[in-house]
């Protein structure tokens, strides 16, 4: 018979285990799929790792896609130790990037780049956090199940983006396209390296990471979010105000997802669109978990999960493999990951033959 | 051996570090309401759920009429025609009565025969007065009418066996009745019923014979006209002689704190706490006794601000705390260990530093502006550690890879460290292994000789006897009498326990 057993402590080679197994696991099912497609996956992944992290360019490119994911897992740490789901980081991404875009859109393209560029942080931020706080408030006082508000807002905020593109926002030069007009100079983010997208939005990301390791490992608020996450019958016994923990972790963490939606139009795309890349919201999450919520381990995943997507721009030009593979890539990941937590709090136990009472009985 | 509908021969069931069944002999005859009386942690629901196979005994045998039967799963025990009625119901709140009836039966075909199926269920509702409406839902029903709900689906079974696990404890005295009424009605119509309690007068008026367990062993079997609740009080709380561990002379000071008139409702909306009063001293140790699910874990929250009262006020040094945050109740100087270390006064994942400072975070030196000082923190751990003598793998282990001791005296360490004027203390000692227990009872009495004053509630009736000054007894929510501790002896209290007031119970003497 086998059974589980329940664990009492959880090794730390099985933390890191897990995690290997989970990315080895997605690249197989990945290959699978590419696979039916009719192509050597070996060579797939080989331009894929070619395409990633070869050369100081497509390194580069690898740190762009990082940039975001940095960011938002960031924040999505801090509310998930405190065992709450926040799904919703692509809206609040979303909504991060809408509110700067407004100063960029609207504010005049004289106004000196600092003060342009702090308006436009600040906006994102509180673009991201306002979207965060929603479902904060309506957890914090009516118990709303946070996995289906955050991720219901998702959608609201991709139609509100989709309302102003194709309405007031969208740039009469545009040939009826859905797009902003392009952003200023003095709206843009300075590039850190020469000659690619890298731009001061990767040091937002690590700024960020250590912030938010800060918060967690020196601050009272830090052990609070531990003892809520943990046990949140001992946190109100302590007197703990449950509620406003909710609500400020999760501006926290929606407006670290609101600033990576800043970043990416003022530091890549340079203009407002529908396509913002805001599934970054989604591999976020995959992020903090392959990290066990450490936001500096976090941010070498992104590295990892960044490269995986600029990799894969590479390979479906060259290789005529969709892009969509990165996507397979990932949820298996994810998938395994989770279901490997079964295996972080039980173990096998295998028990042969093993009599376990007495006597002989009669069966019906 | 007909007679006989049901025999347990020598179950014996263990858990880590726990023998829950000792060789337990029970047999229930045909027709009869047999009570099996315990305190908690007596046995009586392991037994119970060994009889409906949730768990396997490691050693014994069942006998249903005289045959011998192997139960490994409640289908089983259906099989053998025995159902069990949960203390909390196993019910689906949204569906229909006539849907939680048929649930989980496998001889139901695709298209579900729902006309069939509500005939039989008046059939039984009416025979037994049930007065149950097959369509309405779980959620419209009351407490109790959610009882005969299971009650109806256990003989749609045709179960002969019932097993009521505490029936009472959710129900209103009304609702006690009719259910009373009920079981008598099944009796007659030849239904065997095993029906567990600690209630005293509830098992008097109901029973045909009682078997009294305590420490998982059987005390012994007696028909209700040839006891008294006396005796059964006795039988189930043990005769051991019991010693007072040493203390200073009680100095008793300053009244600390006062509970007025205070009424409170438990979780299922029930009244728990019945306009009860007493008060506690500086210098003593006010044991309440009482059996449990009489309100005493309420009563601890409403001091402690987890629970609000609906009225009465609680006073602490003269200052009225009434309904106040937790926070602003443990700052003005109470300090609570609770009855579950594991649910409530612990963080069993995190480290001991962690949980060491849950009460010390906040204040300096370990708190300092926003920040938490974890050199300090862990110094300070470190020291209670120390004077506690805590046992712990790692300072940064999770708390609960600590024993059950260990943990109890983190938790006990960083309560009285606070030195606050008020000390309440739930189960302090309940499943800690001996060498725990009587530490955690000297420290008591220390703080106690220190001048604390501490609000001891316990069930263990021997701790209560050993430590307190004086003993007060709760039932049913409020105080049924208040005695020195040298005047205290077993059969008062057991009596008290059972509901008599202070004047009936001295009659008896």
């Amino acid at each position: 018979m086998i059974r589980f057993e329940k664990r009492e402590s959880t090794s730390t080679s099985l933390k890191i285990l897990i995690p290997t197994v989970s990315i080895i696991l997605g690249i197989l099912i990945g290959a699978v799929a590419i696979l039916l497609k009719g192509i050597n996956p070996i060579k797939v992944y080989q331009a894929l790792l070619i395409g990633a992290y070869s050369s100081k360019y497509t390194f580069s490119e690898t740190l762009v896609a990082a940039t975001p994911l940095i960011l938002i897992s960031a924040g999505l740490i801090v509310v998930f130790k405190m065992n709450f789901w926040n799904i919703g980081a692509y809206g609040q991404y979303i909504m991060g990037a809408i509110f700067s875009s407004y100063f960029a859109i609207f504010w005049s393209p004289h106004i000196p780049k600092v003060i342009m560029l702090t308006v436009m942080v600040i906006a994102g931020m509180v673009g991201g956090a306002l979207w965060a706080i929603i479902p904060a408030l309506l957890k914090a006082y009516w118990e709303v199940n946070e996995v289906i508000s955050t991720l219901l807002l998702n959608y609201i905020a991709l139609f509100v983006l989709k309302f102003l593109m194709y309405g007031t926002w969208r740039d009469p030069l545009s040939h009826g396209f859905p797009l902003s007009k392009p952003f200023p100079n003095n709206a843009q983010l300075p590039r850190i390296i020469p000659h690619t997208r890298v731009n001061l939005g990767l040091i937002f990301g690590i700024i960020a990471v250590f912030v938010v390791w800060y918060l967690l490992k020196k601050t009272k608020f830090g052990y609070e979010i531990r003892v809520i996450g943990e046990n949140p019958n001992a946190a109100r016994y302590a007197g703990m105000n449950v509620a406003k923990n909710i609500i400020i972790a999760m501006i926290i963490s929606g407006a670290l997802a609101g600033l990576a939606g800043m970043v990416q139009v003022s530091g890549i795309i340079h203009l407002l669109q529908i396509k913002i890349n805001p599934d970054y919201g989604y591999t976020a999450i995959i992020v903090a978990w392959l990290a066990y919520l450490d936001p500096i381990v976090a941010s070498f995943f992104a590295v990892f999960l960044g490269g995986l997507a600029s990799g894969a721009y590479q390979i479906q030009i060259t290789m005529q493999v969709p892009f969509g593979i990165v996507g397979v890539i990932e949820s298996a990941i994810l998938f395994v990951l989770i279901g490997s937590e079964i295996f972080m709090r039980y173990r096998l136990v295998f028990d042969v033959g093993k009599k376990k009472h007495s006597g002989q009985e009669e069966t019906l | 051996m007909a007679e006989y509908i049901l025999q347990a021969r020598n179950i014996t069931k263990k858990f880590p570090g726990v023998l829950a069944n000792d060789h337990i002999n029970f047999d229930l005859k045909k027709g009869e309401i047999h009570t099996i009386l315990g305190e908690n942690g007596a046995g009586k629901s392991t037994l119970m759920n060994i009889l409906d196979g949730i768990y396997y005994p490691n050693e014994g045998e069942i006998y249903i009429n005289g045959k011998k039967a192997n139960i490994r799963s409640p289908f089983d025990s259906m099989r053998y025609g025995i159902g069990m009625i949960h203390q909390h119901f196993m019910l689906v709140d949204t569906l229909t009565v006539l849907e939680n009836v048929i649930l989980g039966l496998k001889d139901q075909s695709f298209f579900i025969n729902k006309k069939q199926i509500a005939d039989k269920i008046i059939e039984i509702s009416d025979k037994y007065k049930f007065d149950l409406k097959p369509f309405a839902k779980i959620w419209q029903l009351s407490v109790g009418e959610q009882q005969r709900v299971e009650i109806v689906k256990m003989l749609f079974r045709g179960a002969d066996i019932l097993i009521l696990d505490e029936p009472t404890a959710v129900l209103t005295p009304q609702e006690s009745e009719a259910l009373f009424e009920i079981l008598k009605k099944m009796k007659s119509e030849g239904k065997s019923i095993i029906f567990i309690s600690h209630k005293l007068n509830e098992v008097m008026e109901i029973s045909d014979r009682i078997t009294v367990l305590r420490k998982g062993k059987v005390i012994g079997t007696v028909n209700k006209e040839e006891t008294n609740p006396v005796e059964l009080a006795k039988m189930m709380v043990g005769r051991e002689v019991l010693f007072r561990l040493q203390r200073k002379p009680l100095e008793r000071g300053e009244e600390v704190l006062k509970v007025e008139n205070v009424e409170a409702y438990n979780d299922r909306g029930i009244k728990v706490l019945n306009k009860i009063g007493f008060t506690v001293h500086k210098g003593e140790i006010f044991g309440l006794a009482g059996v449990a699910g009489n309100g005493q874990k309420e009563l601890a929250q409403v001091i402690t601000g987890l629970r609000k009262a609906t009225s009465g006020k609680v006073f602490l040094l003269g200052k009225d705390i009434t309904n106040q945050h937790p926070l602003v109740i443990a700052n003005s100087g109470t300090n609570y260990i609770p009855p579950d270390r594991l649910k409530v006064g612990l963080i069993p994942n995190l480290s001991s530093i962690d949980n060491a400072i849950l009460r010390r975070y906040r204040k300096n030196p370990i708190g300092s502006g926003i920040l938490v000082n974890y050199k300090k923190a862990r110094e300070y751990t470190e020291s209670l550690i120390e004077k506690f003598n805590i046992m712990v793998p790692r300072i940064d282990a999770p708390v609960k890879l600590l024993s059950g001791g260990n943990m109890q005296k983190l938790l006990l360490a960083r309560e009285i460290s606070e030195n606050p004027a008020l000390l309440i203390a739930v189960h302090p000692t309940r499943g800690l292994d001996i060498g725990a227990t009587e530490f955690i009872r000297k420290k008591l009495l220390e703080v106690r000789d220190s001048g604390m004053a501490v609000l001891l509630i316990s069930e263990d009736l021997d701790e209560i006897l050993m430590i307190s000054d004086r003993i007060g007894v709760i039932y049913e929510g409020r105080i049924t009498g208040i005695m020195d501790a040298k005047d205290a002896d077993v059969h008062k209290i057991g009596l008290l326990m059972a509901g008599s007031t202070e004047e009936e119970s001295a009659t008896v003497h």
